[in-house]
């Protein structure tokens, strides 16, 4: 028996998260949601996930803050982050890069595009 | 964001900034109106009362990609557009709990198309709704096009019918081919 891989989906927006789950759950993905960097932080202290999708702008703690925060510790520093965002300045990216993203994906997501990249990252 | 330089006294007829489809503008100015012109097109207008500023958008979504099963119209592009309007609001200072909104458009103005308009009035409403902003009004639907003129200064708005000939043509514009998701893998 195998297990699905479990992904947590950050953004604030509902509606986001809501075409998030439908694209990921369709392809046998196990998808949990949070709604800003905060709540992420508190789900993944009581739960694992194999790869992470965050927002960047977000109340609360932003994506920025939340691979930073992440990536402090030792649990959940091979983690995959993906950033799935609205973004497209390279400033930013490298930001994303430099906090210890795995990824970047602009918005809006192709379904097919995004589950391909979570499949090659998700250990 | 719209920046106009506006006389002190402020006795100028506003000026008119034209929202075309695809676009999100977003301001402060006491002299600028935000107008659009939608037939089956939908235009979103938010209004931050606290920071006085506001902002349209104007869409008409079309099929979704192959890859985005069981959608009528392209969700994703749509909640990336609507995004695309929150974001900058926020961006120049509104909260997202403070915002009102107002919908307009998505008329099924040519009888012999699917009722594209009836799929983009029911998506924005969705949108509104899951994102628990205020619908303050909401003129949806019917056969007529309309001409929507915003201060997104003040938040008053004027929605008029227009004749068809003024609305442009209901056709959706895809997703541009940029615009595709793609990944990049660090």
């Amino acid at each position: 028996m195998t297990t699905a891989t479990r992904i947590l989906t950050v953004d604030d927006s509902p509606s986001m998260r809501a075409l998030l789950n439908h694209a990921l759950s369709a392809q046998g993905f196990d998808v949990a949601q949070a709604d800003d960097g905060l709540a992420a932080l508190d789900w993944l202290a009581r739960n694992e996930a194999d790869v992470v999708i965050t927002d960047i702008n977000m109340p609360r703690l932003d994506g920025f803050g939340l691979i930073e925060r992440l990536r402090e510790g030792s649990r959940h520093r091979h983690r995959s982050i993906l950033v799935l965002t609205t973004e497209s300045s390279d400033e930013k990216k490298a930001r994303a890069r430099a906090a210890g993203a795995t990824g970047w994906i602009v918005k809006p997501f192709d379904a097919a595009k995004l589950v391909a990249a979570v499949r090659r990252v998700a250990h | 964001m719209i920046v106009q330089s506006i006389p002190p006294d402020g006795a100028i007829a506003p000026e008119r900034v034209t929202v075309m489809q695809g676009q999100a503008l977003v301001s402060a100015e006491t002299g600028v109106e935000l107008s659009t012109v939608l037939g089956s097109c939908v235009a979103l207008c938010l209004f931050d009362p606290a920071a006085r500023l506001g902002g349209m958008n104007h869409f008409l979504l079309a099929e979704p990609p192959r890859s985005a099963c069981g959608a009528r119209i392209d969700e994703a592009y749509g909640t990336y557009l609507m995004e695309l309007l929150v974001n900058q609001m926020m961006a120049h200072g509104a909260r997202k709990a403070r915002l009102r909104a107002h919908l307009y458009g998505g008329a099924n103005v040519n009888r012999t198309m699917m009722p594209i308009g009836t799929a983009n009035a029911e998506f924005a409403r969705g949108f509104v709704g899951r994102e628990g902003i205020e619908l303050v009004h909401a003129d949806l639907g019917g056969t007529s096009a309309r001409r929507v003129d915003f201060r997104p200064a003040s938040g008053f708005v004027r929605c008029r019918s227009v004749e068809d000939r003024f609305a442009p043509q209901g056709l959706p514009i895809p997703r541009p081919a940029k615009a595709g998701g793609d990944v990049e893998l660090f």
